[in-house]
């Protein structure tokens, strides 16, 4: 277990030092773990090569914008489909849920043809729109909201709090551990996204860092500057995993149930 | 319904009826009695715009793009039939392509299924630091592949990379992983591993939390050994969990690109050219938008059947009688 885990963490052990090393211990034939002398020039050299300002708030924007709006069409659908009874529910929900089986590199070159007609490309809109719609979150919302007791909804009603209200006042709070495990997932997966971020993206205007680091990497400035390539990554997920480092349990077991749909 | 609990409880406050016409509901502030049937509808309705926008929409419209002719010489799409299919089948490259995928299947998903279930029976004991196993194996997963990809292209350098120098130690050459045709797609593969296997392990143990204990208590009693619980109780119990990670991991394998475009650009020689990379070629780089969309439609109906697959033992789940 022990060795396993050691073997796991070296290789990000070593990203992180070798952003602290100079050229001379980087390009040494016999490696070294630890730097002769730590060095932060590695850091602020990144820093200038790469618009990292912009691809910050990029990323933020991408990916908590798209939770917030997420926030609000998972509730309300998983709201309908946990609590009312309408004609067509069930084949409304199914058709929902296909989502889950469509794998969205799929439909790649359709959505950029959508993405380009509404003139978005190169905007972070774009990044988000197909995101929107969530399966996962309303499947997840929806169990929560379940095991709300009827009771509980009628002696909210007597009070005069029904509908939306009821929503915002006890289903929303009530369902919290389920709200951040979707968050969870959510924000780790649009933070790390490279892909679709890559095709609908030309500059640093609506990038996000995983493909400001990519297109950097690819570039004879970025290429082979290892310290420099290394303190880039570092410095692209550090909010990521310092979320991890504090929020472990609650990550690992939202993952636990992104497994199990989709 | 309960529309109407409110009706009735604020109708005797306001000396009406409990069931009043449109005006008095509107005197009292409540929307008007059609609202009431059309209000789950107005909730699901901003999911549904974007479900059928980006997910239902371009799945037909790919098929239909995939019927025709349609790339940057050309005025407008002309329609070609099963053209483009044809095309795809006869293409050296597609299968080539498409061998490489099932190879890189091949390499990961026993591998890393395989280690997460072994991982995942270990952290699944009350042992200490039991916590501190699972996050330094899961971390990986948290990771974009974007810095995972960098991460291990620094690694796997040749001649200063820390791989090659402790394989070096034990009698191997110095390997041009990414450059070298018989090593590039190991490289992507000791990345996938080494970025999935705890996310496996984790999906795992899941499945292993939800067993009923008392099996294993009985088998205690019986003087069964760890390595018997394992195999008789474990294992045959677990199996539907494990099939369908399995079936998820080959999905996952599909879909690789980020890691692929970013360590070896499908190269060299496409030596690790797999199927998303390849529609990103022929979509993005000669802007063939109609053979990128029957690619697409392949690659669709591919991992749909492997999803339905999934779903079914998932529902299936009952093990044992």
């Amino acid at each position: 277990m022990v060795p396993a885990c050691v073997l796991f963490l070296a290789p990000f052990v070593w990203l992180t030092l070798t952003a602290f090393k100079s050229r001379q211990d980087v390009f040494s034939l016999t490696p070294r773990w630890l730097p002769t002398k730590w060095v932060l020039t590695n850091f602020t050299e990144a820093w200038q090569a790469l618009p990292f300002g912009a691809l910050y708030i990029n990323t933020f924007l991408i990916s908590f914008g798209l939770l917030a709006v997420q926030f609000v069409t998972v509730s309300l659908a998983a709201y309908a489909f946990a609590r009312m009874e309408f004609p067509g529910r069930d084949f409304l929900f199914m058709v929902l849920l296909g989502q889950l089986m469509i794998a969205p590199q799929s439909t790649v070159v359709p959505n950029y043809l959508t993405v380009s007609r509404l003139g978005l490309l190169d905007t972070r809109t774009a990044i988000a729109l197909p995101y929107v719609a969530s399966a996962f979150g309303t499947f997840l919302l929806r169990q929560a909201f379940k095991t709300v007791p009827r009771e509980l909804e009628e002696a909210a009603a007597v009070d005069g709090c029904t509908g939306l209200n009821f929503l915002w006042r006890m289903l929303v709070p009530l369902s919290r551990p389920s709200y951040l495990a979707f968050g969870l997932v959510s924000v780790t997966y649009h933070w790390n996204e490279f892909f679709w971020p890559l095709i609908v993206t030309d500059t640093a205007r609506s990038r996000p860092l995983t493909v400001g680091l990519g297109v950097f990497a690819q570039t004879a400035e970025g290429g082979a500057e290892w310290t420099l390539l290394m303190a880039a990554t570092l410095i692209a997920v550090g909010p990521i995993i310092l979320l991890f480092l504090v929020l472990q349990r609650k990550f690992i077991s939202s993952f636990m149930m992104s497994g199990l749909k989709g | 319904m309960t529309q109407e609990l409110a009706d009735m409880q604020r109708a005797p406050s306001n000396r009406m009826p409990a069931r009043s016409g449109p005006q008095a509901r509107r005197r009292q502030g409540l929307p008007p009695r059609w609202f009431g049937a059309l209000r789950p509808y107005l909730y699901i309705l901003p999911t549904f715009v974007f479900l059928i926008a980006f997910t239902y929409v371009p799945i037909v419209r790919s098929v239909w793009m995939s019927l025709h002719e349609s790339h940057v010489a050309l005025a407008r799409p002309v329609f070609v039939g099963l053209d483009n299919y044809r095309y795809a089948f006869s293409e050296p490259l597609f299968w080539k392509v498409l061998r490489n995928n099932l190879l890189y299947a091949v390499a990961t998903i026993p591998t890393s299924v395989g280690l997460g279930l072994f991982f995942a029976v270990l952290v699944n004991r009350p042992i200490r630091a039991a916590g501190l196993y699972r996050s330094a194996l899961f971390y990986p997963t948290v990771l974009p592949m974007a810095a995972a990809s960098m991460l291990w292209l620094w690694m796997l350098t040749p001649g200063y990379g820390l791989v090659n120098h402790y394989l070096g130690r034990l009698g191997f050459p110095d390997i041009e992983w990414t450059g070298d045709p018989r090593y590039a797609m190991w490289a992507l593969v000791i990345v996938g591993i080494w970025k999935y296997t705890g996310y496996y392990m984790v999906l795992l143990l899941a499945g292993l939390q939800a067993l009923p204990s008392d099996l294993y208590e009985a088998a205690a009693i019986e003087g069964a050994s760890p390595w018997q619980q394992f195999w008789k109780i474990t294992f045959p119990l677990l199996s539907p969990t494990t099939f369908f990670v399995t079936v998820m991991a080959i999905i996952n394998s599909f879909q690789s690109i980020d890691q692929v475009y970013l360590m070896t650009r499908g190269g060299p020689a496409n030596a690790t050219n797999m199927m998303v990379y390849y529609i990103y070629q022929v979509a993005f780089r000669f802007w063939d938008m109609g053979y990128a969309s029957a690619l697409s439609t392949v690659l669709f109906v591919v991992l749909l059947a492997l999803t339905v697959l999934a779903f079914r033992v998932m529902h299936h789940r009952v093990h044992y009688a």
